[in-house]
């Protein structure tokens, strides 16, 4: 009877001690839950915060800043050169600092429309380089239209952004025919999207003022203009071929009755006085072909080799072969024939080195020889000399910022006939003295 | 004596460029498990060589490929065409694309959701914004949640590409960090809907996909990926700037070796042979 008394008192306790430990456990539970709860409600509430944040983060992605500077230091063979590494040479100078580029580009990318600004700040001044809007089709994305300024659909060397540019400039060739390379219009391109068998070819076409970009339109001829091209990668070879054949056609109003071309018989200007001249127009007409070869070297590296010519018909003036917008000069116009081509290779050397070596040659007169220039009686000038560059230099890429650029051009000229006697042609009996070395740092970012 | 020079110049620039056996791998966040398995086995049997390997996207390590702050990059998608270009402009080389394994591309649904199959065409339209309702596929009536990648990942191009046709993701998709995230917000979201490499689908139901209505539906087994009746599968590639030289070859070459695939197989994804 006493034992099981004991037993009793014994089951009363343990079990009042087990009620109380399930009262403790389940109030720690709860608290547990309350605190839970708690920090789901804050993890929802940074959730929230993150979804607004990405919202307006993904939105800001949509808005791109790059730029670059190219700083450099020049030295010519001469004082006061003419010079197409950078410009000429002011009088008695023949070495400089220059602020070569010094671009800073904005674009607002909203997958199928896009918004380009692009300006330039160099010593002399801030410019406007691209300034256009693109829309894309949002069906078969693959015509896209484009209006404002920007860079001339013709041949490779135009679109290749000075920032990649192995040589510190676009060959002789460009700078005559293309100054500034942009020009204000409208664009359309044909890009068929990857996957598609027809990836491999793009056709440009741009309808502009053919007036250069610093200039309001004055006539109502508006110059046409296009490049087909194709991209033939073979990857597995790590061989990739492109290319493509472009044309330009445009119109140069003449305010003068005077107009002169080459006749191919004398070698010298013939004059055509014509009444119908005054506010005629004249043709410039380019037919252009390019190519570029990549190749990965077995343990060398990338290879390039790149190619372009171009020959056609250029309107100027007796002192000029370039791009010609008379606007309101009253000035005869020298027709003339034209044909020029580089040659560019570039060798990778592992991460950091890239060496180059480029050759071009620009003749504006293509009827006539470096020997007919100077004769007596013949009214060619030193715009009909044809002019050749062998450029060598060395990239190191210092990080994937910087790259320092060591180049020199070595430029050659035809010689005039030696009996030229008119002063601004004696030079031109022998090779100017008119190479350059540059040295350039350019920050990219 | 004047060619003895260059060959000695050139070759010295080319020990600068590979510096004392550190390879770096940089890219797809699918990959990053596998690559470190890779890198650790290797540099327990080469102690001479350091593999660093970080992750960030596939898109992420195909810049760092362009900019030359990566030696490898792993990516869950093929190079574009763009992105070939830039490395044209700055290397004058397509890349090197080297298939380091193969994967499924699973969709995940929570462990309580009663949907069993998708068609290819079902997938496209519940991430196009077109079926927003698992009561559409015979599930319950609730909104549809869904969970994705960042845009510069190799499974968001993938899978938008190839899945989506190229169309655009529904504007209520949710972008999250890596494939870990996307099965974690699935497991916990009774309602949501994810993809993602099949070697991560834990706490989480891998719904069968179908080509169309008529055709069975399979899972992402390595029977069904290597048979190629599992309809979402790809590769992963090595990508490397220019045809892999030292000891860059000697780790892809591992990679590709026996020892390499059977680090592919541990980690869950398929040997390409």
């Amino acid at each position: 009877m006493r034992t099981a008394s004991l037993a009793f008192c014994l089951l009363l306790v343990s079990t009042g001690l087990s009620a109380q430990e399930t009262a403790s456990r389940d109030t720690a539970l709860a608290k547990l839950a309350e605190r839970i709860e708690e920090l789901q409600g804050q993890l929802d509430g940074l959730n929230e915060s993150y979804l607004e944040s990405k919202t307006t983060v993904d939105g800001l992605k949509k808005i791109k800043i790059t730029g670059y500077i190219q700083s450099q230091f020049q030295t010519a063979d001469g004082d006061g050169i003419a010079s197409f590494a950078g410009g000429n040479f002011p009088a008695g100078v023949h070495s400089r600092f220059q602020l070569r580029r010094g671009r800073v580009k904005v674009n607002y990318d909203n997958d199928i429309t896009q918004y380009v600004l692009q300006i330039d700040v160099t010593q002399n001044g801030v410019g406007i380089k691209d300034a256009y809007a693109s829309i894309k089709e949002p069906w078969l994305k693959t015509f896209s239209f484009t209006g404002g300024i920007f860079d001339r659909p013709f041949g490779f060397e135009i679109s290749y952004s000075s920032s990649s540019r192995e040589t510190p400039e676009r060959s002789r060739l460009f700078q005559t025919l293309f100054p500034g390379e942009r020009e204000l219009g409208a664009k359309l391109e044909i890009t068929p999207p990857e996957g598609s068998p027809l990836s491999i070819f793009n056709v440009k076409f741009g309808v502009l003022n053919g007036v250069l970009n610093t200039a309001n339109e004055n006539d109502n001829y508006k110059d046409l203009l296009g490049r087909a091209g194709f991209q033939l990668p073979f990857t597995e070879q790590n061989l990739a071929i492109d290319g493509g054949v472009s044309v330009y056609s445009g119109k140069v109003r003449s305010n003068s009755r005077a107009s002169y071309s080459i006749n191919t018989g004398t070698k010298n200007y013939a004059v055509d006085s014509a009444v119908t001249n005054l506010g005629g127009y004249f043709d410039r007409s380019y037919l252009g072909a390019d190519v570029q070869v990549y190749y990965d070297l077995p343990v060398l590296g990338g290879l390039s080799l790149r190619g372009e010519f171009i020959s056609g018909k250029q309107p100027g003036t007796s002192a000029s072969g370039q791009f010609y917008n008379p606007g309101t000069t009253v000035t005869p116009i020298y027709n003339r024939n034209f044909a020029g081509w580089y040659i560019n290779c570039v060798q990778n050397i592992g991460l950091q080195h890239q060496f180059v070596l480029k050759y071009d040659e620009y003749d504006p007169n293509t009827d006539v020889e470096g020997a007919d220039v100077g004769v007596a009686g013949k009214s060619l000038n030193a715009t009909d000399v044809k002019y050749s560059t062998l450029g060598i230099g060395w990239i190191y890429h210092w990080d994937a910022n910087v790259k320092l650029v060591l180049y020199y051009d070595m430029v050659s000229n035809e010689k005039v006939n030696a009996s030229a006697t008119t002063a601004s042609l004696l030079p031109f009996k022998e090779d100017l003295k008119d190479n350059v070395l540059t040295v350039r740092m350019q920050y990219k970012f | 004596m004047k060619v003895k020079a260059v060959l000695l110049l050139i070759t010295m620039m080319l020990q600068g460029s590979i510096a004392a056996e550190t390879i770096t791998v940089k890219g797809s966040d699918t990959m990053v498990i596998l690559a470190q398995r890779w890198a650790e086995l290797y540099m327990s049997k080469h102690p001479e060589v350091t593999i660093q390997v970080t992750g960030g996207g596939s898109g992420t390590g195909i810049s760092a490929l362009i900019n030359g702050t990566t030696d490898i990059c792993n990516s869950s998608r093929p190079m574009k065409q763009s992105e070939r270009e830039k490395l044209k402009q700055r290397f004058n080389s397509l890349g090197v694309e080297i298939k380091s394994a193969k994967d499924g591309l699973a969709v995940y649904v929570h462990e309580s959701n009663p949907v069993k199959e998708l068609t290819l065409a079902q997938i496209k339209a519940i991430y196009t914004g077109k079926i927003t309702n698992w009561k559409q596929l015979g599930g319950p009536e609730a909104k549809i949640i869904l969970y994705s990648r960042e845009n510069n990942s190799g499974t968001y191009v993938y899978f938008k590409d190839n899945v989506l046709g190229g169309d655009d993701y529904a504007a209520a998709t949710q972008s999250m960090p890596g494939t870990a995230a996307v099965v974690n917000a699935v497991a916990k979201d009774k309602f949501g809907v994810g993809y993602g490499g099949a070697a991560y689908g834990k706490g989480i139901k891998f719904v069968k996909i179908k080509r169309d209505d008529s055709s069975p539906g399979y899972e992402p087994t390595p029977e069904n990926v290597k048979s190629g009746d599992y309809p979402i599968s790809r590769f992963l590639f090595l990508y490397t700037r220019s045809r892999p030289t030292g000891a860059l070859k000697a780790y892809i070459d591992w990679i590709l070796s026996d020892e390499g695939q059977q680090v592919v197989s541990k980690v869950g994804y398929f040997p390409i042979r």
